[in-house]
C-alpha cells in the first residue's frame, strides 16, 4: 500500500498545477458561446452567434444603449428627407484597427458588398430595399431605398463597417477567415476553430480603451459543460441558462445571474385548414383554455412574461388596448360546444422545441381539460421534422413554437415572417387563412410614417384577436451565468456589449 | 495467400461503393434537397438552383455523377462554411484520431491485464470488481461518463480543465471517458477467451514442462487468446467513432464529431456526407487490415 501512496500524491499535484494554469488573470474576459459563426466577416453570416462576436470587433452606424433606445455610434446624427431617403452625418477621425481612418467611401462600400447578387450575402435580404448610397460631402451620406423603408434604422444597428482598402487587398475569404479588422472596442488576435476566437483591446478606439484588455470567445456546445466550467472559473460568462439552472448558478459563490426581458415570443399556431381549427368558435376555445400564468410561474420560474398579442410590447407597433383571451375554462368548453363538439374532439399538436418540452405537454393537458383531446408530438429539430413542417406543411392540426424578430423591435419583424401567405411567411403560407391580412401587412410597411404605421398594426392586432389563428403564450427572458469576478448585465436585445463589462474590484 | 490477399481487396472495394450509395441516399431520404436548402425561395429561384446542381436528372444518372466527384473526394461545397466540404473534415480529422486512438490505449492497457487476472485468479476479489466494473461500464452512456467525470475531477477536485483541447491535461478526460465505452467489451473478452485457452491441453503441458507459470500465461496463453481480441478492436473504432460524436460534444473538443453534430443541425449536406463517407471508409479499411492481421496471427487461416 505504501509503496503506491508517493506516486500518487505526486500525480495530483502534477495535475493540480497544471490545472490552476487554466485560471484567467484579471484583465481578461472569458465568453462561451455553443459555436462559432462559420466566418468572422459580419457581412457573410447571418447567425446570432456570429454576431455577438462581431459587434464587439466592428461599430455600425447606429447603437443601442442597455434601454434599447438608438445611440449614435459611427453616425453622429441621421434623419429622413423623404419616404425613400435618408441622410447620416459620419463621425470623424474613427480609426481602423490597421490604423487606416474611415471614410464615406468605407461605408458606401460595406453597404455595396451586402448589395452585390453575386457575393451572395445571407444579409442581403436584410437592406434590399437599399437602392443607392450617395456620398454627398467627406462626413454626410444619403441612403435611398426603392420604396419607403421604415425598419432601415433597425437595420442599421448591425450593419458594420468595414475597410475598402484591406478587404479589397486581402480578399473577401482572407478577411473573414484570418485578417478581419473593423473599428470596434476589440481587435482581432487569433481563431482556433471550435475552439476559442482571441481578441485584443484596441487603443485607439474612439469610445476609450474598453476595460478587459483581453478578450476570449470559447466554443463550447454543451450546457452543462459551460456551467462547470464558469463555476471553476474557466469562463467569466454563459448565456441561455434555462429556469431550471437558475437557483444552482444563484446560490453558487462565484457565481450570479442577470436576466431581461427578451423579443423571443412562444405561441401555437393552429391549423385552419383542417377541422376542428378551422372553426372560428374552436380557435377562441383553445385560447381561454390556456393559464398562461400559471405557466410562466410554475414552470419557468417566473422568467418569462404574458403576452397579450403577437407583437411584443417592447416592440414597434403594439397596442395596450389589445388584451390577452382571460384563463376561462367554462367558456372554452361552452365555445366547443357551440361549435358542435359539445363531447369534445381529439386532436394532435406538434414541435420540435425540445428546450420547452415541459411546457408544451403543460398546453396540451390544459387543452385537453376543456374537451380539446391533445395529442403531443414532439420531433427532434432536423431534417425530417423541416421537411414535415416547413416545407410540406402537414403539421395538422397545429405547432407549438416561437419567434425571436432577429433582434429587429417592430412588428414587421414578426407579421410578415409568421402571417404572411408571400415566400418569407412560412407559417402564413400553411396555416394562416385571415382574411385581408397580407394587404394590412404590406401597408404597414408602405410608409416610414410612424403614427399610420402604428393605426395599421393595431388594426392587426384587432383582427388576430377576433380571427384568434394562434394562441400566443409569452415571451422569454434572456438569463445569463457571470462570474462575481465581472459586472455585467443582461440585454433585452440578447446583444453581449462587452465594452460595458467591467472588472469587480 | 495471395488469392486470399485478392478477395479481400476486392470486397473492400465492393463495400466502398455500397457507402457511396449509402451517403448518397443520405441527401435523397430527406426530401427535396432544394426546398431544404432554400424554404423560403418561389419556385423560379428553386427551378435555377435544381438545374445548376443537377437535381433535375434522373436519379441513376446522379448518382454515377455523385460517384465520379466521391472518387476524386469532391462532395462540393458546405452550405454553411461556403468552402468545400472534405478539407473542412479532414482538418478536423487528426483531433478525432488522436481522441479515438487515446482512447483505444486506455481501454486495451486497462482491459488486458485485469481481464488475465480475472480469468488466472477466477472469483478472486479481483474477478468479482471487475465484472461489477464492466456491468457498469456498460450501462453508462458515454455523455453521462462525460458530465460525471467532469463533476468529479474538475468541478469538484480542481484536477482537470472542464473542456478544451489546448493543453495535455485537457485530453485527460475526453479520452478516460471515450475509453470507460470500449473497455468494458476488451474486458469481458480477453477474461473469457483467456478462460478458454488456460484449460486446454497445451497450456497444462507447457506447466508440465516447468516454465514459470508468468510464461505460461504470456507466451502460451495469452497469443491464442488475443485474436478474438483483435477482431473486438477492429469492430469497436467503428463504434469509439460513433461515441467521439458525444464525447467531442460534452468536452468542446474541437473534432469531427462537433462538425457532424453541426451540419446535421443546420442541414448542411455536403459536410454529413464527406464526414459519412470518411467514417465509412476507415471503418472499412481498419476491419481489412484486421483481417490482414489475422492471416498473420494464425496460421490456419492462411491455410484454409
Amino acid at each position: 500500500m505504501k509503496r503506491w501512496f508517493l506516486p500518487i500524491v505526486l500525480l495530483a499535484v502534477l495535475l493540480a498545477t497544471v490545472a490552476q494554469s487554466g485560471a484567467q488573470p484579471k484583465d481578461t474576459l472569458v465568453v462561451a458561446l455553443v459555436s462559432h459563426a462559420p466566418v468572422l466577416d459580419p457581412h457573410f453570416h447571418f447567425e446570432r452567434v456570429g454576431i455577438l462576436v462581431n459587434i464587439n470587433m466592428f461599430d455600425s452606424l447606429l447603437h443601442k444603449n442597455t434601454k434599447l433606445e438608438y445611440e449614435p455610434s459611427l453616425a453622429t446624427s441621421w434623419k429622413p428627407l423623404s419616404d425613400t431617403q435618408w441622410e447620416f452625418k459620419l463621425r470623424r477621425g474613427v480609426k481602423f484597427h490597421n490604423g487606416e481612418t474611415m471614410t464615406a467611401e468605407d461605408v458606401k462600400y460595406s453597404f455595396e458588398r451586402v448589395l452585390d447578387q453575386k457575393k451572395k450575402s445571407p444579409q442581403f435580404g436584410n437592406i434590399r430595399a437599399i437602392k443607392e448610397v450617395r456620398i454627398v460631402s467627406p462626413d454626410t451620406i444619403h441612403i435611398v431605398t426603392d420604396k419607403p423603408f421604415p425598419l432601415l434604422l433597425e437595420r442599421l444597428v448591425f450593419f458594420p463597417i468595414v475597410p475598402k482598402k484591406h478587404v479589397e487587398a486581402v480578399g473577401d475569404q482572407a478577411f473573414g477567415l484570418s485578417a478581419p479588422v473593423g473599428t470596434g472596442p476589440w481587435k482581432f488576435v487569433e481563431w482556433k476553430k471550435d475552439q476559442l476566437i482571441r481578441l485584443e483591446a484596441f487603443d485607439q478606439h474612439w469610445r476609450g480603451k474598453p476595460a478587459f484588455t483581453h478578450l476570449v470567445i470559447r466554443a463550447i456546445p454543451e450546457i452543462a459543460t459551460q456551467i462547470a466550467e464558469l463555476k471553476t472559473g474557466g469562463v467569466d460568462l454563459i448565456r441561455n441558462v434555462s429556469a431550471d439552472l437558475v437557483p444552482e448558478l444563484k446560490a453558487h459563490p462565484q457565481t450570479y445571474v442577470s436576466s431581461a426581458p427578451i423579443l423571443r415570443t412562444h405561441y401555437v399556431h393552429l391549423d385552419m385548414r383542417t377541422e376542428p381549427f378551422n372553426k372560428k368558435l374552436v380557435r377562441q376555445a383553445a385560447n381561454y383554455a390556456i393559464d398562461r400564468e400559471a405557466i410562466v410561474q410554475k414552470m419557468m420560474a417566473g422568467l418569462g412574461r404574458v403576452v397579450p398579442t403577437v407583437v411584443h410590447p417592447a416592440a414597434f407597433g403594439y397596442d395596450p388596448s389589445v388584451t390577452a383571451y382571460p384563463f376561462d375554462p367554462k367558456k372554452a368548453k361552452e365555445l366547443l360546444a357551440r361549435a358542435g363538439y359539445p363531447n369534445g374532439v381529439d386532436i394532435t399538436l406538434h414541435s420540435a422545441f425540445v428546450e420547452f418540452r415541459p411546457v408544451f405537454e403543460a398546453i396540451g393537458q390544459m387543452l385537453t381539460e376543456v374537451g380539446i383531446r391533445t395529442t403531443t408530438k414532439m420531433w427532434d429539430p432536423g431534417p425530417a421534422w423541416n421537411k414535415f413542417f416547413q416545407t410540406e406543411g402537414k403539421a395538422t392540426h397545429g405547432y407549438y413554437g416561437s419567434w425571436g424578430y432577429y433582434s429587429v423591435f417592430d412588428a414587421e419583424a414578426i407579421l410578415h415572417p409568421l402571417y404572411h401567405t408571400e415566400p418569407g411567411g412560412w407559417v402564413g403560407r400553411h396555416y394562416i387563412r385571415v382574411e385581408g391580412l397580407d394587404a394590412l401587412i404590406d401597408q404597414g410597411k408602405s410608409t416610414v410614417d410612424q403614427a399610420a404605421r402604428k393605426r395599421t398594426y393595431s388594426q392587426i392586432l384587432r383582427l388576430l384577436k377576433e380571427e384568434a389563428p394562434s394562441v400566443y403564450l409569452f415571451h422569454q427572458f434572456d438569463t445569463l451565468g457571470i462570474s462575481k469576478k465581472v459586472e455585467y448585465a443582461a440585454r433585452g436585445d440578447e446583444w453581449l456589449w462587452l465594452f460595458d463589462g467591467k472588472p469587480k474590484r | 495467400m495471395t488469392a486470399l490477399v485478392i478477395r479481400r481487396v476486392i470486397r473492400l472495394v465492393v463495400v466502398l461503393a455500397g457507402v457511396s450509395l449509402v451517403t448518397f441516399a443520405i441527401l435523397q431520404v430527406s426530401g427535396d434537397p432544394v426546398a431544404l436548402m432554400m424554404p423560403e425561395a418561389p419556385e423560379s429561384d428553386r427551378a435555377v438552383l435544381r438545374e445548376t446542381m443537377g437535381f433535375n436528372e434522373p436519379l441513376p444518372v446522379q448518382f454515377v455523377k455523385f460517384l465520379g466527384s466521391t472518387a476524386r473526394g469532391d462532395f462540393g461545397n458546405s452550405f454553411f462554411h461556403r468552402a468545400p466540404a472534405m478539407p473542412l473534415v479532414l482538418e478536423r480529422m487528426p483531433t478525432t484520431l488522436l481522441l479515438t486512438s487515446l482512447a483505444l490505449l486506455i481501454a486495451v492497457v486497462v482491459a488486458v491485464p485485469v481481464g488475465i487476472y480475472s480469468a488466472v485468479r477466477r472469483g478472486s476479489l479481483v474477478d468479482q470488481t471487475a465484472t461489477l466494473a464492466v456491468f457498469l461500464g456498460q450501462s453508462m452512456p458515454v455523455f453521462w461518463t462525460g458530465i460525471m467525470l467532469i463533476l468529479l475531477f474538475a468541478v469538484q477536485w480542481r484536477l482537470l480543465p472542464v473542456s478544451g483541447w489546448d493543453s495535455w491535461a485537457a485530453l485527460v478526460l475526453p479520452a478516460i471517458t471515450l475509453g470507460t465505452f470500449s473497455a468494458p467489451l476488451f474486458l469481458r473478452i480477453v477474461r473469457s477467451s483467456m478462460l478458454e485457452v488456460i484449460g486446454l491441453d497445451y497450456v497444462r503441458t507447457a506447466r508440465a514442462k516447468g516454465v514459470s507459470e508468468w510464461f505460461v500465461i504470456c507466451r502460451h496463453a495469452l497469443v491464442n487468446a488475443a485474436l478474438p481480441l483483435v477482431t473486438v478492436i477492429g469492430l469497436q473504432f467503428g463504434l469509439l467513432l460513433g461515441g467521439a460524436i458525444v464525447t467531442e460534444t460534452v468536452f468542446a473538443v474541437p473534432g469531427v464529431g462537433r462538425l457532424i453534430v453541426g451540419a446535421i443541425r443546420q442541414l448542411d449536406f455536403p459536410i454529413v456526407q464527406a464526414a459519412v463517407f470518411l467514417f465509412a471508409s476507415i471503418i472499412v479499411l481498419v476491419n481489412f487490415t484486421v483481417d490482414l492481421l489475422y492471416l498473420y496471427l494464425n496460421p490456419q487461416i492462411r491455410v484454409r
